[in-house]
């Protein structure tokens, strides 16, 4: 990743892109690579992580580019489903939240003084805990497993961005065309699709994709605190979790190549968050 | 690219380190503890066994394995599990065997000097059976003071296996004897009370009034490390001997040896042995339909390998489980049956009208399929691993297990309706009548499969109002076992037991820890049965 990201400021290297064809080309790849650890963990059969006891605690080979865990089951295919897993749960939290910080943020910017109070207070409330700490205890209040995760993560990640969200709105009603379309009689709906809505859109999709990389750790350390999913789920922060038993007797890719896959797609993400700002955000569109 | 994206690349560089820096924190605490121990002749530190939550007292449950230290209990076992007397020179059961005589010695001496008598013996077991912890003294109808060194107890019931009362409480000083006594015990047990740090170590020191042999050690200091602090802790050359989990042991540690001892610790899958529809009395759902079925039982306990679980899983440390007592005196050694045998599993289930109709490679009967769920505590790796490699033992029979890590509040909801990969084992045979006698059906832990079977009830009924030992043990073998049915593999099958775990230790090359005996239910405990024979090898 490192590599894009100086493909994307050294000029000299790739003189005849400009800046909008390097991001374009950033994003696609990471997109790619995303893409591919889904369709490997979709894809790669379930026999794969059957135990195996005779090919157990192995270390990385062509038959296992990850190596095996104590069971003998193939680590590749065990981080590639983790991932997805990871993916899966982060994607759905992702958007959940997202959806409550733009309901929330539009709520607070326009429906009146006490409502922005209270939405305000809930977000400084919900910010001075860290997320972890929330995480845990309503996840734990909902008994863990998927579901107290996914619902955990969505209830926790949607502050930061309803607050971009609320001032973005508050700014583009107090805006001079915004004023001046009113001043003309234009009706409340028209200046919300054709005013507001431009303007929130790229800020909902910047705020989800870039919600993707927290999701995605803290589901990983919900799971690797024991909070999270059932210990024999594929899910990143379980195999985490059970390699750090192992590092102590010299297992070392039992944590390495997971932990490295983890950085690899939060990083992704990122890349993607970050590229699609630049070239969907109204004020960043021309940098 | 802006500071935000170095802040999240900055985490996930970070992440596994917080995640190393956690389990670290542990090691620190044994450096500060023991700085660093000389070999001092006389100075054993052992970092073997999980902290008692309760304390030191008898009468809520100290000393149940292993030895109670400060305490003496009135029978013992000997290292080949022989019961010989302890504080007791005599005992005699009457003939109907509900009134149990035990003449005590005059020559034990508490530490703070008073004599211990029979007062003590009457105030222990009455306190111990009305203090509601885990001690079961239920039977006891009452004791009574013959004079001062006689006690009766008089039970409700005959029951061979109340000697066992008799070897595991230790007696408490009737005049020493307080609330906060669990933190600061006194007794005329081998060793005596000097500190206790909660949550890091106990030290004891040798009790010089001690009327038995005195232990070789002056000093012992028990460290309460996690297995992975204990490991460190005896790489780094911080004590004597250190527990540790079968992951562990491939590692050759300077100047320790691995010591592997046997025991009934032993790991099974329950199954629900009644078809489902009744519920408990808190409402939680009986039976399952699949496992009441007997062919599913057996089928599963001839496939499974108990070989392979334990090369793979135990790494050798272990071995294969026939019944939950194999080993033991009242084990019967014909329970044992040949397993790993696909073949002969397909034949029992085909012969049950089990085939595979849709062709989904999941044997169908009717309309019900070959599929259950089979749950395990989500803290225990082992067992974890063994129910995720029995899962993939079956498969090819056809039945489906669907495994589940769970809390234990939660089986607890769910085990009389689902399998359970539970474990136990212990040196009192009445574990055997609390599994499969139908009187214990659905009480707590116990047989929570509902498992009952008439003949096998009137052996185990047999067994326990047997007035002589011998004639118990027998009772108790063809409960397992009669020719023609019983509880083991070979008949009901209410359980398929897969592995005894091996307990294993690291222990110093130059310490002798004695002839061990076959070990219960406990990893750490109970390697203490005999601590007062361990010394130096010269």
């Amino acid at each position: 990743m490192n590599f894009l990201r100086i493909m994307t400021q050294k000029k000299s290297l790739i003189p005849k892109l400009n800046l909008r064809q390097r991001t374009l080309i950033a994003m696609i790849v990471s997109a790619i690579i995303l893409l591919s650890v889904i369709f490997a963990g979709i894809l790669l059969g379930d026999e794969r992580i059957a135990t195996n006891l005779e090919n157990r605690n192995l270390a990385p080979s062509l038959d296992h580019p990850f190596g095996t865990d104590w069971l003998g089951r193939d680590m590749f295919t065990r981080t590639m489903k983790g991932l997805t897993l990871s993916i899966a749960v982060g994607l759905i939290a992702a958007a959940a939240s997202s959806l409550i910080a733009v309901v929330l943020g539009i709520l607070a910017a326009t429906a009146g003084k006490i409502i922005d109070s209270i939405i305000s207070w809930l977000v400084d409330l919900f910010l001075s805990v860290p997320h972890l700490v929330t995480l845990i205890l309503i996840a734990f209040a909902l008994g863990g497993g998927m579901k107290g995760v996914i619902i955990g993560l969505a209830l926790t990640h949607w502050p930061s961005l309803c607050r971009v969200i609320r001032a973005e709105v508050m700014q583009l009603r107090s805006t001079e065309y915004v004023q001046i379309s009113r001043k003309l009689g234009k009706k409340r709906w028209w200046i919300v699709t054709k005013h507001m809505i431009p303007h929130l859109i790229p800020q909902f999709f910047v705020g989800l994709i870039l919600l993707f990389p927290h999701a995605i750790l803290h589901e990983a350390a919900i799971t690797f605190v024991g909070m999270g999913l059932s210990p024999h789920h594929p899910a990143i922060g379980i195999i985490l979790s059970e390699s750090m038993r192992y590092l102590s007797t010299g297992m070392w890719w039992l944590a390495f190549f997971p932990g490295l896959c983890l950085l690899i797609v939060v990083r992704s993400f990122d890349i993607i968050g970050e590229n699609l700002r630049m070239l969907i955000d109204p004020h960043r569109a021309h940098e | 690219m802006n500071k935000k994206s170095y802040f999240i690349l900055l985490i996930s560089l970070a992440f596994p380190i917080i995640l190393l820096g956690c389990s670290l924190n542990s090691e620190d605490k044994i450096v500060s503890s023991t700085a660093n121990i000389e070999e001092k002749s006389d100075e054993l530190i052992l970092a073997i066994g999980s902290e008692p939550e309760t304390g030191f007292d008898p009468t809520t449950g100290w000393g149940r394995y292993g030895s109670p230290l400060f305490q003496s209990t009135l029978l013992k076992r000997d290292n080949e599990l022989n019961i010989v007397n302890d504080l007791a020179v005599h005992y005699t059961i009457s003939e109907d065997g509900l009134v149990w005589t035990v003449e005590l010695r005059d020559d034990v001496m508490f530490l703070d000097g008073e004599p211990l008598t029979s007062a003590d013996v009457v105030y222990t077991f009455e306190t111990a059976s009305t203090s509601g912890s885990v001690i079961d003294l239920n039977n006891i109808s009452h004791v009574e003071a013959i004079n001062e060194w006689t006690v009766q107890f008089s039970l409700k019931e005959a029951q061979s296996t109340f000697i066992n009362s008799l070897i595991n409480t230790g007696i408490v000083p009737k005049h020493a004897h307080g609330s906060d006594y669990a933190e600061k015990p006194i007794g005329s047990g081998p060793f005596k009370f000097v500190q206790w740090d909660k949550g890091q170590q106990l030290i004891v020191k040798s009790n010089p009034k001690y009327y038995g042999e005195k232990s070789f050690f002056n000093k012992i200091t028990f460290l309460f490390l996690n297995e992975d602090a204990a490991y460190a802790a005896a790489k780094s050359g911080q004590v004597h001997m250190a527990a540790i989990p079968p992951a562990f042991s491939k590692q050759e540690v300077n100047g320790m040896r691995l010591e592997a001892l046997q025991s009934v610790d032993n790991r099974g899958v329950m199954f629900p042995f009644v078809t489902s529809g009744e519920t408990t009395v808190e409402g939680y759902p009986i039976g399952n339909d699949v496992t009441a079925d007997i062919a599913i039982r057996k089928a599963i306990n001839i496939a499974i390998d108990r070989q392979l679980l334990v090369e793979g899983i135990l790494e050798g440390h272990g071995t294969p489980a026939y019944t939950v007592a194999d080993g033991l005196p009242w084990w019967n050694p014909e329970t044992t049956i040949e397993d790993a045998d696909i073949e002969a599993a397909k034949s029992i289930l085909e012969e049950a009208g089990w085939v595979d109709i849709n062709g989904d490679g999941i044997l169908q009967k009717g309309s019900l399929n070959a599929e259950f769920v089979l749950m395990y505590p989500a803290s225990d790796v082992t067992r974890q691993s063994l129910a995720i490699a029995v899962a993939d033992l079956i498969k090819p029979l056809g039945i489906n297990i669907i495994v589940e890590g769970k809390s234990w509040d939660d089986i607890q909801k769910q085990m009389y309706s689902n399998a359970v990969l539970f474990g136990w084992g212990s040196h009192d045979p009445i574990e055997i009548y609390n599994i499969y006698s139908s009187h214990t059906a659905g009480e707590g832990w116990y047989n929570t499969g509902f498992y009952s079977n008439p003949v096998v009830d009137d052996y185990l009924e047999k067994a326990l109002s047997a007035t002589d030992i011998e004639k118990s043990l027998e009772y108790w073998k063809k409960a397992q076992w009669d020719e023609k049915t019983g509880f083991s593999a070979k008949g009901d099958a209410p359980w398929a037991w897969l592995v005894n775990l091996d307990h294993l230790y690291l222990v110093d090359v130059k310490l002798d820890i004695g002839q061990q005996r076959i070990q219960p239910h406990q990893h750490g405990w109970p390697v203490t049965d005999n601590i007062t024979e361990w010394k130096w090898l010269n």
